[in-house]
């Protein structure tokens, strides 16, 4: 295999270089002046910096909603963000358009303009490339809480990250096992580092001036029920990959899948060992101000406003319980179009009252089904990252890529076809996430052990195999309020969902 | 029994949305279909392009971004003219963006052509079965 990327920091002299490209994409690179754009950053007040807003709330002990937005049209976005913090949250993300993401700026222009006329948005976010520094500068000034640029896909983020950056925002998704598992179809893992590498070298060009920009990372995760071990394996590299290019804090991110010990010990698990990978592999200074949770991937459907509160009181307790700073949530009319301002204050003081009474009680769960699905995701992360480590010679860049091409690094179902997607995952008959085909993922003896009676006790219990029918019902289980699908003899015998 | 038609599966457009096509390709194999997958961010030419040269009897579509409309505009008339004319169309998903109603989608993409539309709930079992009847009345014709 020929290696295209590595682990190592970029020389500043090729860094430069791109940049020079990267800024000549769309007239507003031009507005991007470094040095004046560091002395901005130094400007801002500490609540409009996502790192610091993230140690505040973990030394405060709480949990916050994070929640979704970025909409086109200026005046709309400011609005938004506002209402977004009257309805108490410190944390806000500045969401793109699809074409920025992707380059197509033209028609990300063409959309903005289109949004402005008919005072409606027509793009599916704020197209922060086209709005440029002084605009962008607009929403930062108008928002009293701390921004994150999300970033997806290939091709128009790097410019986007400039823009962002020189604009005063504070953190960035940045995470290019997300882009390569789950949003591109063809676009190498390899292809995807490198994109990435460049805006975690200017993240670290910004840190090595004194300023903290944050980079927080999904992984590859899987969308349908799976156990989280390679996501927190790939969340670990891609904070490595970052570390390297001088990245100096890093927010990992993970999902829950509605086994409440399995979302509470991943959580830790994640935690745990981002922290310890950063400090073996000579990061020690980089810091994990906070952890990220994300809701259940799968958001019942179709959508009853009872479920969904349901769902939302789900996520917020164990984000809670986990003692997560952040959580991902969705409101409770999301599936209907775009939220109004009184369903995100409604769903945001359901979930607070969770956190508030949850998080003052100290509370430390302390049990055995915790502790086991702790030590078998710890097992399978490390013998993933050895296995990588040891793929890469040492480099998680290499070993990622080779990881993938060998199957040691998998999903279901991916969208991308240089993932093998031999694997597939399984509820076992509590509820909790188990592989039903290990493919050639590196899981130790001992888990699969556990994994296998795990799922052996289900097919006991319910009589039957468990296969790909199984898995079906299992993938639509959350839509009918179960954790698991239901056997044949309850009525849940036909598998159902061929085009979600 | 005769040997089971070539079906080519796949999500359209700019879509990555891919779980469910996947799923039905696959309970689609055990039923004994040979299976092309195209997987998601496939253009509408890629599955005429493919279903020509693998004689597929039929192209399954999925979307779930709400572009449909969009990306499949012409796409029965373009099969026509490749020599598909005979090729079942199924296409399935969230087949608008924001609030619509499931029966307006059917009737619309039915009007464009596509032998049977179905809501991204559907039940895989009958989607299956609709298929073999559908393509028993092909072979009778």
């Amino acid at each position: 295999m020929e290696i295209t990327v590595r682990n190592k920091k970029w020389e500043e002299d090729r860094f430069l270089n791109e940049r020079k490209d990267v800024l000549s994409r769309w007239p507003t690179g031009k507005e991007v002046d470094f040095e004046e754009a560091v002395e901005y950053h130094k400007g801002l007040p500490d609540y409009k910096n996502f790192t610091r807003v993230m140690q505040k709330l973990h030394r405060e002990g709480r949990t916050v909603i994070f929640p979704r937005g970025g909409t086109p049209i200026l005046e709309q976005e400011i609005e938004l963000n506002k209402a977004l913090f009257e309805a108490g949250l410190p944390v806000i993300p500045l969401t793109p358009d699809s074409y920025c993401r992707l380059g197509q700026y033209a028609k990300a222009q063409q959309g903005l303009e289109a949004s402005i006329k008919a005072g409606q948005p027509k793009l599916n976010g704020y197209p922060t490339v086209i709005h440029g520094v002084p605009n962008t500068r607009k929403v930062v000034e108008n928002t009293e809480a701390a921004l994150n640029q999300r970033l997806t896909n290939i091709g128009g983020i790097r410019l986007m990250a400039e823009i962002a950056f020189a604009s005063g925002i504070t953190a960035a998704l940045v995470d290019p096992l997300l882009t390569f598992g789950w949003y591109e179809k063809k676009t190498t893992a390899a292809e995807s580092i490198e994109e990435y590498q460049y805006i975690q070298r200017l993240i670290g060009y910004y840190a090595e001036r004194g300023v903290t920009i944050a980079n927080d990372t999904d992984g590859i995760n899987a969308n349908l029920q799976f156990p989280m071990s390679v996501d927190i394996a790939s969340v670990i590299i891609v904070g490595m990959l970052g570390a390297e290019q001088g990245v100096k804090s890093v927010i990992p991110r993970i999902s829950m899948f509605g086994h409440l010990a399995q979302d509470i010990a991943w959580a830790r698990v994640l935690r745990k060992l981002m922290r310890e990978y950063l400090d073996k592999f000579g990061y020690g200074d980089v810091i994990v101000p906070g952890l990220a949770l994300d809701q259940v991937p799968l958001f019942p459907h179709p959508q009853d406003t009872g479920m969904s509160f349901g769902f939302l009181g789900y996520s917020a307790t164990v984000a809670a319980l986990a003692q997560g700073e952040i959580v991902y949530v969705r409101t409770i009319d999301e599936a209907a179009g775009i939220p109004s301002k009184e369903a995100h204050a409604v769903s945001y003081r359901a979930a607070r009252f969770i956190f508030d009474v949850i998080r003052a009680q100290k509370i430390d769960l302390d049990i055995a089904s915790i502790k086991t699905e702790e030590r078998i995701t710890e097992l399978e992360v490390r013998a993933i990252m050895d296995r990588v480590l040891d793929l890469g010679d040492g480099d998680v860049a290499v070993g990622f890529e080779k990881g993938v091409q060998t199957g040691a690094i998998d999903c279901p179902l991916s969208s991308n076809v240089n993932l093998k997607s031999k694997v597939l995952g399984i509820r076992d008959n509590q509820g909790a996430c188990r592989y039903l085909d290990f493919g050639n993922l590196p899981i130790p003896e001992e888990a699969r052990e556990f994994h296998r009676e795990k799922v052996a006790e289900r097919e006991q219990a319910e009589g039957r195999k468990m296969d790909l029918n199984a898995v079906i019902q299992d993938f639509w289980a959350f839509s009918k309020g179960k954790i698991k699908g239901e056997p044949a003899s309850r009525g849940y015998n036909r598998p159902r969902g061929g085009f979600s | 029994m005769a040997e089971k038609a070539t079906i080519v599966t796949g999500t359209v457009g700019q879509d990555s949305h891919v779980i469910g096509i996947k799923l039905l390709s696959r309970y689609l194999m055990e039923q004994g279909y040979k299976v092309i997958e195209l997987g998601g961010l496939t253009p509408a030419e890629e599955f005429i392009k493919v279903a020509q040269e693998t004689a597929a009897a039929a192209i399954l579509i999925s979307s779930l971004y709400g572009m449909a409309e969009l990306d499949l505009a012409g796409f029965k008339e373009k099969c026509t003219e490749s020599g598909l004319g005979d090729v079942l169309l199924y296409l399935g998903g969230n087949l608008a963006v924001g609030r619509h109603r499931f029966e307006d989608d059917e009737r619309k993409f039915k009007g464009m052509g596509f032998d049977r539309v179905y809501p991204p709930e559907v039940d895989m079992a009958i989607v299956v079965s609709d298929l073999k009847n559908d393509l028993k009345a092909k072979r009778q014709a």
